[in-house]
């Protein structure tokens, strides 16, 4: 596993000079409060991803707040990816700046894994003029681990005959995917660090969890069973949402960001050919999410349609109360027009027109940013600056900021 | 009310109400069946507000009464208990006996008067029957009706009553399927109905395959249909039915005859690698000869041949493997024809031998 070092904030640093060697943390935009990572600097103050930007001033004045600048982060993370592929084709994008190498193919090529992996660092390096961790291992969840020992700039090596006994005073809620719920039920049972798993019955883990629950026990013991996955899997939904301003009470600035969603789900499934049916619209407010799920008639893309479900929604859910954040998702998206409807409401002419017309906003937002042609309603919509979520990936629907 | 009766007399009413009941319901009472004994009959009456089952039994009853009981309950203690046992039931004023041998279950009651009824029909049309030619309507059109569907008219089967015709037509917009049967008595006025989903599941579970008389009363917001010995009401759904006649290609056209079995494995055999979601499945038709090419996302790929009499242009369409196996399922014929005009028209399929059922099939984009 290679993981970039501090990604957002060496990206900052690297570009703005001035920053090195200072403690840097990246927000959401100049008004937003929680960090999104921070630079190595700012981490021996204390600071960590996650903290509110005034609690780490206090640990911390000197802070410099960078606002993120999502695009240029997609932008590196893509050459990043590239690069790496072309030392070693086998490459699974596991986020924005993780990614798992399988070396099998490629070692009669270069040699050693450890060989190999000096040339992808290497490579990285070229490529973004960043320092990243390698971790080299014989299974997935190994490798990452070995990844994250020594940061920044680490470079471990666990061979995998030696990884089941370099795992075995390792906590097992160290290990990538074992978490607080999963961490709760092995304590239960006496397994707190990977060595113990040996003890408890496969069919345990199986009986509760399933087969990522046998997963878990190999991991446990430095055998992962799992291989890479180099394809984006077909996506299960599409959505996206914004923090509003606290409490926000207005019809109308509601409906500017709900249309803000629609426009911007609708543009990425057109993007990549999809179309849905169901959408879920949800706001967020002081007692929770509220919303519905709503349907279309005949599955679709056109941002309109689903701004009608979006008054239903309010007209349905919202009785006036303050709202901190909207999201809109469109379930189980499908792609386009596959099954011909023998009724459809709209004739053939008016879907084309519908058609063409998207078409052209497409490309010319393609080619001039998003939302250069939008709905005069969207003049207002909010300055919050896209985010890029750690899900990210170069190839398929999760390109997207 | 009090009465004795035989373990299977008693079950085999509930299981022909029980559909009615829903699993989960805002009126207490309709979790309930109401039970009406008569001095000589015993009616047992399930319903969900939009339909309702009738079940009567002859039986003569020691003390006329009516009564709501628990309707899951009361059948589950009925299943479980042994096939001959004798069954008593005693209802005080809000708990209910029942007793058979050495068991004894006290259930909860609620008033008969609490049990919601029906609204009046008012006949406009009426006639009778065979059953088996109302099931065999129903069941070689009622597979196309459409799952909740936001057009909720299509998520129901349309029964249409002309000059001595009686017509089923079901659509979910992807295929459409019809069935024709002539009928005695002269109806003067076409009338148009749509029976919900739910109705027809009961309806279709209600008939057998007899020619015993079945007499349906079509209200203009009911309809109903007397058995014997049971009685189904269904609401009907307040809608325009699509025009059906607009989407029937004409019978011009490529077109294509092959045995019905063979196609049908054919179409299991390449259906195993077909997309599971989508279910697509490409169609080419050459001189005398039909290929059926399918491909999963995981890149695995089916072909599959067959010699078939066709004479007319190639072609290559795309088509849900699902909807032309469920058409070809609704017939035990040997022969079946296929008539398609282009790979963005609808496939009219037939059976040669039985012309009063058609089906028609939108493809899918390749």
């Amino acid at each position: 596993m290679l993981d970039m070092n501090a990604f957002f904030a060496s990206v900052e640093m690297r570009d703005f000079p001035e920053l090195r060697g200072r403690p840097v943390a990246v927000t959401n935009g100049l008004d937003g409060t929680c960090i999104i990572t921070c630079s190595y600097e700012a981490r021996a103050a204390g600071i960590h991803t996650g903290m509110r930007l005034y609690e780490a001033r206090q640990r911390c004045p000197e802070l410099v707040q960078r606002a993120a600048r999502p695009e240029v982060y997609a932008q590196v993370s893509t050459r990043i990816m590239d690069a790496l592929t072309q030392v070693c084709p086998d490459v699974e994008v596991f986020s924005v700046d993780e990614a798992f190498i399988d070396m099998t193919a490629s070692q009669r090529l270069y040699g050693t894994p450890i060989r190999i992996a000096y040339l992808l660092r290497r490579a990285v390096y070229q490529a973004s003029g960043l320092l990243s961790s390698i971790g080299v291992s014989g299974d997935k969840t190994t490798a990452k681990f070995a990844a994250k020992q020594n940061k920044p700039n680490g470079f471990t090596v666990i061979p995998p005959w030696e990884a089941r006994q370099h795992l075995k005073h390792v906590p097992v809620t160290a290990l990538c995917g074992i978490a607080q719920g999963i961490g709760r039920f092995l304590a239960e049972r006496g397994v707190h660090v990977c060595g113990d798993m040996v003890r408890l019955p496969i069919g345990e883990l199986a009986k509760r969890f399933g087969n990522p629950g046998r997963r878990i026990w190999y991991m446990a013991q430095g055998a992962d069973p799992e291989p890479l996955h180099y394809e984006v899997a077909a996506p299960k939904s599409i959505g996206h949402g914004k923090v509003m301003p606290p409490d926000t009470r207005s019809r109308d600035v509601i409906l500017t960001y709900l249309l803000h969603m629609s426009v911007k789900v609708c543009a990425r499934m057109r993007r990549h050919d999809l179309e849905a049916m169901t959408y879920s619209i949800a706001l967020n407010t002081r007692d929770g999410w509220i919303g519905s799920k709503q349907r279309l008639g005949i599955a679709g893309d056109d941002p309109r349609e689903l701004y009608q479900l979006c008054l239903h929604t309010l007209e349905q859910c919202w009785q006036g109360q303050g709202v901190f954040q909207v999201q809109i998702t469109a379930l189980d998206p499908m792609p386009c027009k596959r099954q011909l409807d023998m009724f459809d409401t709209q004739s053939h002419a008016q879907r084309q027109k519908g058609q063409q017309l998207f078409q052209a906003v497409d490309a010319i937002n393609e080619r001039y940013g998003d939302l250069t042609l939008a709905p005069a309603l969207l003049l207002n919509r909010s300055k919050m600056p896209n985010v890029i979520a750690p899900s990210w990936k170069p190839k398929g629907h999760r390109q997207s900021v | 009310m009090k009465f004795k009766i035989q373990r299977d007399d008693l079950l085999t009413p509930l299981q022909q109400v029980i559909g009615a009941v829903e699993k989960r319901q805002t009126l207490p009472a309709l979790a309930n069946v109401l039970i009406k004994a008569n001095e000589n009959d015993l009616s047992i009456i399930a319903t969900d507000l939009e339909i309702e089952l009738v079940s009567r039994i002859n039986q003569v009853m020691d003390q006329p009464g009516e009564i709501t009981l628990p309707a899951k309950k009361l059948l589950d203690i009925c299943k479980s208990l042994p096939a001959d046992a004798e069954i008593s039931i005693d209802v005080d004023v809000d708990r209910a006996l029942v007793k058979s041998g050495r068991s004894r279950f006290t259930l909860a009651t609620l008033p008969a008067s609490d049990f919601p009824a029906l609204d009046e029909i008012t006949s406009v049309h009426e006639f009778t029957l065979p059953q088996n030619i109302l099931k065999e309507l129903i069941d070689r059109t009622a597979f196309a009706m459409a799952q909740q569907d936001v057009r909720y008219y299509l998520n129901g089967l349309m029964m249409e009553v002309a000059s001595g015709l009686i017509r089923t037509v079901a659509t979910d917009g992807h295929r459409l399927a019809f069935c024709e049967k002539t009928i005695e008595g002269d109806q003067v006025d076409s009338k148009q109905v749509i029976i919900p989903r739910k109705g027809v599941t009961e309806l279709q579970r209600l008939l057998s395959d007899t020619d015993e008389p079945v007499k349906v009363v079509l209200g203009n917001n009911h309809i109903q249909c007397e058995l014997q010995n049971q009685r189904f009401t269904s609401k009907l759904i307040d809608g325009r039915f699509p025009d059906y006649k607009r989407v029937m290609p004409e019978a011009e056209g490529n077109t294509m005859l092959v045995d019905r079995e063979m196609l049908k494995q054919a179409l299991i055999r390449a259906s195993i690698l077909s997309n599971e979601k989508y279910r697509g499945i490409r169609v080419i038709l050459g001189d005398s000869l039909l290929k059926l090419q399918a491909q999963n996302p995981d890149q695995e790929e089916a072909d599959v041949e067959l010699e078939i009499n066709y004479t007319g242009l190639p072609m290559e369409v795309g088509m849900n493997v699902t909807y032309m196996l469920d058409v070809l399922n609704t017939s035990s014929q040997e022969l079946v024809q296929a008539m398609i005009k282009d790979a963005n028209s609808s496939c009219l399929l037939t059976f040669p031998e039985e012309s009063q059922a058609k089906y028609v099939i939108m493809p899918m984009r390749l």
